[in-house]
This record gives structure tokens, sequence and C-alpha cells, in this order.
């Protein structure tokens, strides 16, 4: 008798495991499938144009989400998209501008920048002054293309707010 | 018969030749709406499929507008509203970025009533967040999470389970909500989805699950597309069904409680439908029985028609009113949805604004160390409050005669608290709706904004 109850048994407890491994398993796949493995995202290394092409002071390129700067000779850049909650930050031009040591380096501050969004206001070198945002706003990697020597933004790379690029 | 669905127009009980006429055999297997007798009420209860998830007697305090307003019925008929409303939707949207904007713009000026479709969907998505809200309010105004008499209540879980159905009717809104891919969608979509990358170590995978992606793009529309048509309303309604099934188990209204406690056996006359034992009628000469206010005929009606036709009612007057409003209420579709462009302001739905007022306050900075305010704001603390919410019955300790009555003097401090919770997240809302202009700044009703260039 204990051997077929045993039996009994066994066999319910086989086929509560397979039911629950199976239904795991296709919920596993399920939920992993929609885990994107390819990102069609747009690249983060993006050609800008000829350094000629850009105006002294600020140029704003909606795509990148990007304010590129030029001081003569320098240039730097500081990314758009507000540290709070991601939305474009819009700049605002200064009647006075301001001079300022960032990181050693003197730089000329034409601009703030304020989210339309939560009301996050940043100076001029992306630091947050008041309103929610967590952080200063990134500054990225420029850098020259050596084929047609066009400005290139490198925007998987931050750099410090000493960085600038320099043309000969 | 031929035809059992007709069998309404009849009037029933007609004597036919060949009924059965032995005691339990019913003369009818049909029902109707205009019952004759407790046995022909009962009959439309058993027979009738639609029916059949209603008790055949219901306590005459529980059917009262006066105290619950009818607001889970209310919401209920919103929902099927919003299922017929979605039905046409369904056949002439596209959820394609390159093609979404242009079938709702379709849909608003080209498909024959299509714009009054539209608006009766976003009408009564509206209405369905107020009419819910409501009913959590009304609940807990009268305690009506609590147990009172019956055996095996399991009122909490209810509760549990309506918060759960509230949480589903906020989501279902906010995924109807990037459909049009308008600016609206899209910058209230952006807000969203970074709330969820702003918790710490898990958030940019979690909003990466949720968009599909790392920017709102044609993944993110499928998936929210097919949340907001399958997977949301398929929850909502089996949670809804479990909700009726509990409220039958729980033996009806909490009102119905609160009557059983008042008047806790009374010597009534019996019922001559009932069977009872010797002992239940055992004083006096005429048979009298000490009975609960649950089974005496005073307290308790029959379901059809007075509980069916109240609900009918709800029902008809929530789609007339909706109806009448969408023709009125034209639904706003913005330029169509660009990544380049934040509008200034960027509001998310009304309903979300009081935390878009809480995740703008909450960023707290100790020392060099900084807490992002959208995850102080706009996930701590929304946390906490569901959890609160879902806890509350276990946390309220006052006695079960405070079960199914308004404002009960035992339960008023914490009446008290959630009304000013209530009033808080209202003056939130509508300073967020009326008093935000350009760049979130505080505005006054009657102050004109400034004027913002487009771009810069």
């Amino acid at each position: 008798m204990t051997e077929r109850k045993d039996r009994r048994d066994f066999m319910m407890k086989a086929g509560l495991g397979a039911g629950v491994c199976g239904l795991g398993l296709q919920a596993a796949a399920s939920l992993r499938s929609l885990v994107p493995n390819v990102s069609y995202d747009a690249p983060t290394t993006v050609k800008l144009g000829l350094p000629t092409e850009f105006p002294d002071g600020l140029k704003f390129l909606p795509d990148q989400r990007l304010f590129v700067f030029r001081e003569g000779k320098t240039f730097h850049a500081i990314s758009a998209v507000c540290t709070h909650l991601g939305c474009t930050v819009r700049a605002e031009a200064m009647s006075q501008p301001e001079f300022r040591e960032l990181d050693g380096v003197k730089t000329r501050l034409t601009h703030r920048f304020m989210c339309p969004c939560h009301g996050s206001k940043y100076e001029g070198d992306g630091k947050p002054v008041s309103g929610p945002a967590p952080r200063a706003l990134a500054w990225y990697h420029l850098s020259i293309s050596v084929d047609d020597g066009s400005l290139v933004v490198d925007l998987a790379q931050e750099v410090a707010r000493d960085f600038r690029l320099t043309l000969a | 018969m031929a035809f059992p669905f007709l069998s309404f127009l009849k009037r029933s009980g007609l004597k036919r030749s060949g009924d059965p006429e032995a005691p339990g055999v019913h003369p009818q297997p049909f029902w109707s709406f205009r019952p004759r007798s407790d046995r022909e009420s009962g009959d439309a209860i058993v027979s009738n499929f639609a029916l059949h998830m209603f008790p055949a007697k219901v306590s005459r305090a529980s059917l009262a507008w006066k105290y619950s307003f009818w607001l889970g019925t209310g919401s209920a008929a919103l929902f099927l509203l919003l299922i017929l409303s979605g039905a046409p939707l369904l056949f002439l949207y596209v959820p394609s970025v390159e093609r979404a904007y242009s079938s709702i713009k379709d849909i608003e000026f080209v498909v024959t009533f299509g714009s009054w479709l539209r608006s009766v969907h976003r009408v009564a998505a509206h209405a369905m967040v107020v009419v819910v809200c409501l009913h959590l309010v009304r609940v807990f105004l009268t305690g009506a999470y609590k147990n009172g008499v019956g055996q095996g209540q399991r009122r909490e879980w209810n509760w549990v389970i309506g918060v759960f159905m509230l949480l589903l009717t906020l989501l279902l809104s906010f995924t109807g909500y990037l459909l049009p891919w308008d600016q609206l969608a899209f910058w209230a979509v952006t807000v969203g989805t970074n709330i969820a990358a702003s918790i710490p170590f898990i958030g940019p995978q979690v909003r990466e699950l949720l968009i599909g992606g790392r920017a709102i793009d044609q993944p993110t529309l499928i998936r929210f597309y097919v949340l907001h048509i399958v997977v949301l309303p398929g929850a909502l309604g089996a949670l809804f069904a479990y909700h009726m099934w509990r409220i039958r188990k729980d033996g009806g209204l909490a009102v119905t409680d609160k009557e059983a406690l008042a008047n806790e056996r009374q010597e009534a006359p019996a019922v001559s439908t009932k069977t009872y034992t010797l002992l239940g009628i055992a004083r006096g000469t005429s048979p009298v029985v000490r009975a609960t206010a649950l089974s005496r005929l005073d307290t308790m009606v029959n379901a059809v028609p007075d509980l069916i036709r109240r609900a009918n009612l709800v029902t008809l007057g929530t789609i007339a009113i909706v109806s009448i409003l969408a023709t009125f209420i034209r639904s706003p579709l913005e330029e169509a949805a660009n990544p380049l462009v934040t509008p200034n302001p960027a509001k998310a739905p009304w309903y979300f604004l009081w935390l878009q007022e809480i995740v703008t306050d909450t960023t707290v900075k100790i020392g060099s160390f900084t807490i992002n305010g959208a995850f102080v704001g706009g996930v701590i603390l929304p946390g906490l409050l569901v959890t609160f919410l879902i806890l509350w019955p276990w946390i309220d300790r006052s006695p079960k005669e405070a079960t199914g009555v308004w404002f009960d003097r035992t339960r008023r401090g914490q009446n008290l608290a959630f009304i000013l919770l209530c009033l808080f997240i209202l003056t939130l809302t509508f300073v967020g709706t009326v008093m935000r202009g350009p760049y979130w700044n505080i505005y006054w009703p009657w102050e004109i904004w400034p004027e913002i260039p487009g771009r810069i």
C-alpha cells in the first residue's frame, strides 16, 4: 500500500514541478525577450560641422541636445539635458558677460540655462543654482576629425570643466 | 420557449399548460425585471447570466444614495464605457511613430464621429480617475474596509485589491497619454520614465525595460500601446471580478454590518419561505423567531428589481453625462512629438501634477551628497503613500462598531488626517495645474504669462 501511495505522491509532485517549471520558464523567456539586445539609438560620436561654421559665443544643436561655445580659437561643449528629469534646458543670454575661473581656466560666460519642466536654473558653466537639479550639466569631449577637419563631440565621454579644444 | 432571451418581454408567471406544480419546481424557468413574488425575483438572479453575480436579497441601507453615492458602480460604468469607446478607436489608430500622430489627426478631423468618440474616451478616462479616487475616499471615511459581524469577512483584502485597481486606473490613463505621439505625450512620458530612472542602482535598467531602449521611440510606443489595450485592462478586469466576488463573500457593503450590529437579534415574525428548527420558534403563540437584521424582512429587499434598477440608473446616467460632456469638450492635439524642443512649461497630466510639484521641491542636499528630487518625490513619497494605504486596515484599531459609518467618532483622528492629506494633494494639483507658468515659475491665475520665444 505504502509503495502505491508513494508512487502517486511522486507522480503528483512530478506533475506539479513540471507545470511550475514550464510556466516559469515561459514567463522568464517572455520577459527576457522584452529586454533589447541591440540599441538602434543615435551614435554617441557625432560630427558637428567645420569649426568655422560656429559663431563666437553659443550655438545650440537640437539633434545632439548640446550647446557649443566658442571663444576665439577655443571650444567647449555643455549638455542641454537637465540632470533632474531629462528635459531640454534653454539658454538665456546675459546682459553682461561674466568672467570666471573654471578649474584654473579663465572663461567668459555669456549665458545661463533654465529648464522649462521644473524650473531648475544653471549658471553659464552648468552649475545648478536653484530648482531641483541634483547635478551640474555635463561637459562633453570635443575633438577635430582627422579626415575632414570637422568638430566631433563624444557624448559618451564626460570631461572636467577645464577641458578646452584649442585650434592651432 | 424558442427565444429565452426574450422572455423578459413577457409577463412571467402566466400559467401555461404542462407547467409542473410540485413544490420546489419552478413553474417558469425564465425571469422578469418585474417580479411579482419573491420567488420570481430569486429566479431572475438564478437564471440570468448577467445577474448571477448579485445576491438575491440586499440590505435596504446599502442601497442608500447618501451612504455610498454609488461611486463603485460609477467607476465600473466608466470602465465599460472606456472599453466600448476604445473599440472603434482600435480600428482607427496606428501604433507607429510615423503614423500615430496622423491617425489621431484623422480620427479628430476626418472620421465621422471620430472626434466625439475620442472625446468620450478621454472624458471617461479623466472621470474614471476622479470617481475611483472619490470611491477610495468614501470607503476610507466610512471605515468600510473594516469587518463587522460576518464569519470569514476579509474586507481589508478587498481594500488592498481596490488600491491596486486605483494604481491600474492611473497607469491606464498614463499609457493612453503617450499614444497620440504629440508634444504633450512625448514630454509627459520623458518626465515619467526619467522618474523611474532616478531609482538608485537599478533605475537606468528599469527605464530601459519600460521604454525598450535608451530613447523614447517606436519600442516605447508599442510597449505603451500593448499595455494600454491588453495588459492593463485585462488586469483591471480580473481584479474587478475579484473585487465583486469579495463583496459577496463579505456579506455586501459595510453598512449592512452596521445595521446588523445596531439591532442584533430582535424578535421578528417568521419568514414563510424559510425553514426554522423548532427551537427557533419556541416561545409565544404565533410563530416568532429571533432573527438578525440580515434575515428580517423589513431591512432586506429583493435585488431584482431594487438593486438592478438603481445600478442601471447609475450606469445609464454615467454614460449620458460623459456622452453629453464629450460633445462640448474637444480633446486637445498638440504639435507632433518633437524630441528636439521641450514645451515651456512641460506638464504631466493633471492627476500627476501634485507629484510633479513634489519632485520639483524635494531635491535633498546633504553636504556634497545630493539625492535627486525625482527619487524622493517620484518614488519614495508615492511608494510610502501607497504602502500606508495598503496597510491602513491593519493600523486602524477602531472598534468594529465603526464599520460602515460615515465619520464615526472613534475614527475622528484618522479621518481628519486623511482629509488633510487629500486637501494637501488637491492644493498641489491646483498649484501645478493653474499657477505654474514658463520655467515652472509661480503665476497667479489672473497674471499673463510672459512671451517666451519658441527656440533660443
